[in-house]
């Protein structure tokens, strides 16, 4: 068959259709001419076989499609205790936690000015244990992570028997509620009644350590009397307490737990605001947020020292109004407060000087 | 050593087996003798000019690049023997002759001439007689892709942004796979445990981890790594950083991506990413407000701003003319025009779009009766008389003509004073993901609250009806739409939806995500499980993507 110029005009449809079909088997034929030479190069270059996997490969990344199972055959609600590495403060968090603690640790909480404030205060003070302790304690009332955790603090105000040595008993924080552990008024703190160890022998020594944190304090020299799980103090800390006290072979502690199962109590900021008795700005929450304190954090105006790129987001939707916006809570039973605990806040007194109840330490 | 990162998502070589009468296919080591495939007969036709040559007739007969080319080469291409011009017809490589391989006319004249080479006009493959195969020799195959791109060139031909391999301009490179070079094939070899992704494959599948009242971003995170150009930009590494600092949220992104295709089962942990929307979202940050759309739109922001490292990305200090990913697959152009009543002079502006945020019925706004004067298209086989309200009703009110009222006048510079107008909204431009945003949680002056309207939405959305050409067409005249089958610029499949579950004070939110064409997923958290199409329609609906079929040359 010459090529040759033809005019399609002379011919009738079947003529036509034959063509089509000529045309459309020719291309068909090229197409898979082309699929040849791919296969044949990739044989021949050696790289055909990659298209292979192994079975056992096959079947690890199955889909699972069963129920009370995710697709990878794992079940549910496992994920408890993953873990993560802030980067702002290098401290390790759960991750569950991991959002407000990032909220108070940027300082763009509503609370973080008054953190912040009271920080400030602090270190206007006296560096001793109390402020420092009752800093501690606004942070537990300044959680809104548990709504339920103020009306727990202000009713346990009346039970507590303010001039008890002990408390020893270790209570497991739950979700929404406030750990017994913790006095929630500032005015009554008195863990640091404290224990001279000197004074005791091994047996109670050790009994006391069963019991106790029992870590000891640079400044009081006394042992801590709060639970095994206080906040106040690492793990690591009250291991080396009991080596030192009780020889090498007493390192271990009884409840070998380090994560605080507890959803409303942030554990890690007592440790930090401990270790900042020295409030020398070196930490990212800057005193000078609270510049803002008296505006709504929700502004976020926080005068960081960091670059304040503007926030410019000038494609949103002509479509009428402005978007709404609903709150997305996670799966986990607190409710997320809008606005509402505010309103319920106990009013924050200010912090007195030395409270004369340290004055029997010395 | 990740092969995920340049082998693309799946490889390119078919798996069916294919019965070749005459390509012998031996599975001898040839590659462990000569590198690459090729045969020693070639030198004796590598004397001389032969490079130039070979050249010629790559041009001419084998990549036409041009029309002339392309008309020269039918017409004269044919077998010397027997005239056909197909047949999988052959070029001598030492002389000008001209046979097909079916007949074996080429064979005849190589045996002839002990001419031992030929060259296959359709695909430029080289064939050696004394070898009796095709062989790939290194230097001869560069010549071949160098004058296959030139031809590309000159055809004209601009591959889509979608290819890996396209630049700024649109000019394109065809596409090549990946080849593995000697030592990555030894040690492919000696590890044959490979991932391949099927259909029935979790390998792009993972959960997240809530960080705390997080759900708002994790639903966003899935929707975004389920974007397949999205997911292709990243896992063929097109991101090239230009930040200083660690605080980029590309490369997070990135990052992300490569989470989701490692295989791991647990879920991922994305601390880095909220971190980062944080810092460079500050009023994003705090608990206030976490509304997923919110969250999304501030993403895509912080996202575009980053990708000034890319050779897209240059101009990103203009908005306008910005050419990084996120413009090229989220950003839209809404054209707004406003009609003067009195001399119905129209202004029109148009406006960058990332997403569509549609009234419901039900909220303090009346939605019904849609404006009168009917665009008549029932294109997407639904009217509101039938029950639900659908996406297209939504969409047909939003585009609507709107009567500003009297206080509302607007300067006419045709009339020189202010008078009463129509708005109406269409789209100028698609975007490739469109994402619609049905606003269900009000915060008017007097109430907050949830509208829990059902809005029925459809699998595959054509956006025809709401384009402005379309409109134009309807003002000149033609009312009635023929619908162009032909036409696939408007066409879309729905790829993610987001659900709102709960109170306008506490809720959770949860993701459907479509893999692998028609599988369903519902990411909830850390928790991935399988969902079929009417469960995805069934749900209520609040935000919702849409990806373009068609992905148009341009």
């Amino acid at each position: 068959m010459k090529m040759e110029d033809m005019s399609l005009s002379g011919l009738d449809n079947t003529k036509l259709e034959a063509l089509a079909q000529d045309i459309y088997s020719d291309l068909v034929e090229d197409a898979c001419l082309g699929l040849c030479f791919e296969v044949h190069r990739a044989v021949k270059q050696g790289y055909f076989f990659l298209d292979d996997t192994d079975q056992e490969s096959m079947k690890d990344f199955e889909i699972v499609d069963q129920p009370g199972v995710d697709i990878f055959g794992q079940v549910y609600n496992q994920w408890k205790n993953k873990e993560c590495v802030c980067p702002n403060c290098n401290r390790s968090i759960a991750a569950s936690r991991f959002a407000p603690h990032l909220e108070k640790c940027l300082g763009m909480g509503r609370n973080s000015s008054r953190i912040a404030n009271r920080r400030i205060a602090s270190s206007n003070n006296m560096n001793n244990k109390s402020e420092s302790d009752q800093e501690d304690n606004d942070d537990v009332n300044d959680n809104d992570w548990s709504y339920g955790s103020e009306k727990k603090a202000k009713k346990r105000k009346s039970d507590k028997n303010p001039n008890s040595p002990r408390r020893s008993k270790s209570v497991k924080h739950k979700n929404g509620e406030l750990s017994n552990s913790v006095n929630a008024d500032p005015y009554k703190y008195n863990y640091n009644t404290g224990i001279n160890y000197e004074t005791l022998g091994p047996d109670e020594l050790r009994s006391l350590l069963t019991t106790q944190c029992g870590v000891i304090s640079e400044h009081t020299k006394k042992m801590c009397t709060r639970s095994q799980r206080c906040p106040q103090h690492t793990d690591e800390q009250r291991r080396a307490v009991r080596v030192f006290l009780l020889g090498p072979s007493a390192s271990s502690l009884p409840d070998a737990d380090t994560m605080v199962e507890s959803d409303c109590y942030d554990a890690s900021d007592g440790q930090v605001l401990m270790s900042r008795l020295q409030w020398d700005g070196s930490s990212d929450i800057s005193p000078s947020d609270s510049a803002s304190s008296k505006a709504s954090t929700n502004n976020s105006d926080s005068k960081k020292p960091k670059k304040k790129k503007k926030m410019s987001l000038g494609l949103n939707s002509t479509g009428g109004g402005g978007g709404g916006s609903g709150s997305g809570g996670g799966s986990s039973s607190q409710s997320s407060l809008v606005g509402q605990s505010n309103r319920k806040k106990k009013p924050k007194l200010p912090v007195p000087p030395a409270p004369s109840i340290y004055d029997n330490l010395n | 050593f990740d092969l995920s990162r340049s082998y693309g998502s799946a490889p390119c070589i078919p798996t069916r087996t294919v019965h070749v009468s005459s390509l012998k296919i031996r599975k001898t080591n040839v590659v462990s003798v000569m590198s690459p495939a090729g045969c020693p007969h070639v030198n004796g036709f590598k004397v001389d000019n032969w490079k130039q040559n070979l050249r010629v007739i790559y041009q001419c007969f084998v990549w036409s690049g041009s029309a002339e080319t392309r008309k020269r080469k039918a017409k004269s291409c044919i077998c010397h023997m027997c005239g056909a011009h197909l047949n999988r017809l052959h070029s001598c490589l030492s002389c000008v002759f001209f046979g097909c391989f079916t007949k074996k006319h080429i064979h005849e004249h190589a045996k002839n001439k002990r001419h031992n080479l030929a060259i296959d006009l359709l695909y430029g493959g080289i064939y050696c007689f004394v070898c009796q195969d095709y062989i790939y020799d290194k230097d001869m195959e560069q010549i071949a892709k160098e004058e296959q791109r030139k031809a590309w060139k000159l055809q004209g031909r601009f591959f889509p942004l979608f290819n890996p391999s396209v630049g700024p301009s649109g000019v394109g490179e065809k596409y090549s796979t990946w080849e593995p070079t000697k030592r990555e094939l030894e040690l492919l070899r000696h590890n044959p445990k490979r991932r391949k992704i099927t259909t029935n494959c979790t390998i792009g599948l993972r959960g997240l981890i809530n960080l705390g009242n997080t759900c708002f971003m994790n639903c966003i995170v899935q929707a975004l790594t389920h974007t397949p150009l999205l997911r292709d930009f990243f896992l063929s590494d097109r991101h090239k950083c230009e930040m200083q600092s660690n605080s980029c949220l590309v490369c997070e992104m990135s990052q992300l991506f490569q989470e989701f295709y490692s295989g791991h089962r647990s879920p991922h942990i994305p601390f880095r990413l909220l971190h980062l929307v944080w810092t460079h979202a500050r009023h994003l940050a705090g608990y206030e407000q976490q509304d997923a759309h919110e969250f999304l739109i501030a993403a895509l922001d912080v996202l575009h701003r980053h990708c000034k490292g890319d050779d897209n990305g240059k101009k990103a200090n203009n908005p306008n003319n910005c050419n990084c990913i996120i413009d090229q697959i989220f950003t839209g152009g809404l054209q707004s025009d406003v009609t003067c009543q009195v001399c119905h002079g129209v202004s029109t502006t148009i406006d960058p779009f990332w997403d569509i945020s549609l009234d419901l019925p039900g909220s303090s706004t009346p939605f019904w009766p849609l404006s009168p004067g009917g665009d008549g298209s029932t294109l997407n086989g639904e009217s509101h008389l039938s029950g639900a309200t659908t996406l297209t009703d939504c969409l047909r009110r939003f585009t609507r003509p709107e009567h500003l009222g009297s206080s509302a006048k607007i300067k006419c510079s045709g009339c020189h004073s202010y008078q009463e107008s129509t708005k109406q909204l269409t789209m100028k431009k698609l975007p490739i993901v469109a994402c619609f945003h049905l606003k269900r949680f009000e915060h008017s002056a007097k109430l907050r609250r949830k509208i829990p309207t059902y809005v029925s939405f459809p699998l595959e959305l054509d956006m025809t009806p709401f384009m402005a050409s379309s409109k134009e067409s309807r003002m000149n005249g033609q009312y009635q739409q023929s619908v162009d089958v032909f036409n696939n610029d408007n066409k879309y499949s729905l790829f993610a939806v987001v659900n709102h579950q709960g109170t306008l004070e506490s809720g959770h939110y949860t993701t459907f995500i479509r893999q692998h064409k028609d599988q369903w997923f519902k990411c909830d958290d850390a928790v991935i499980t399988k969902a079929s199409i009417k469960d995805v329609l069934d749900s209520e609906g609040y935000l919702l993507f849409y990806h373009k079929q068609f992905l148009e040359y341009e």
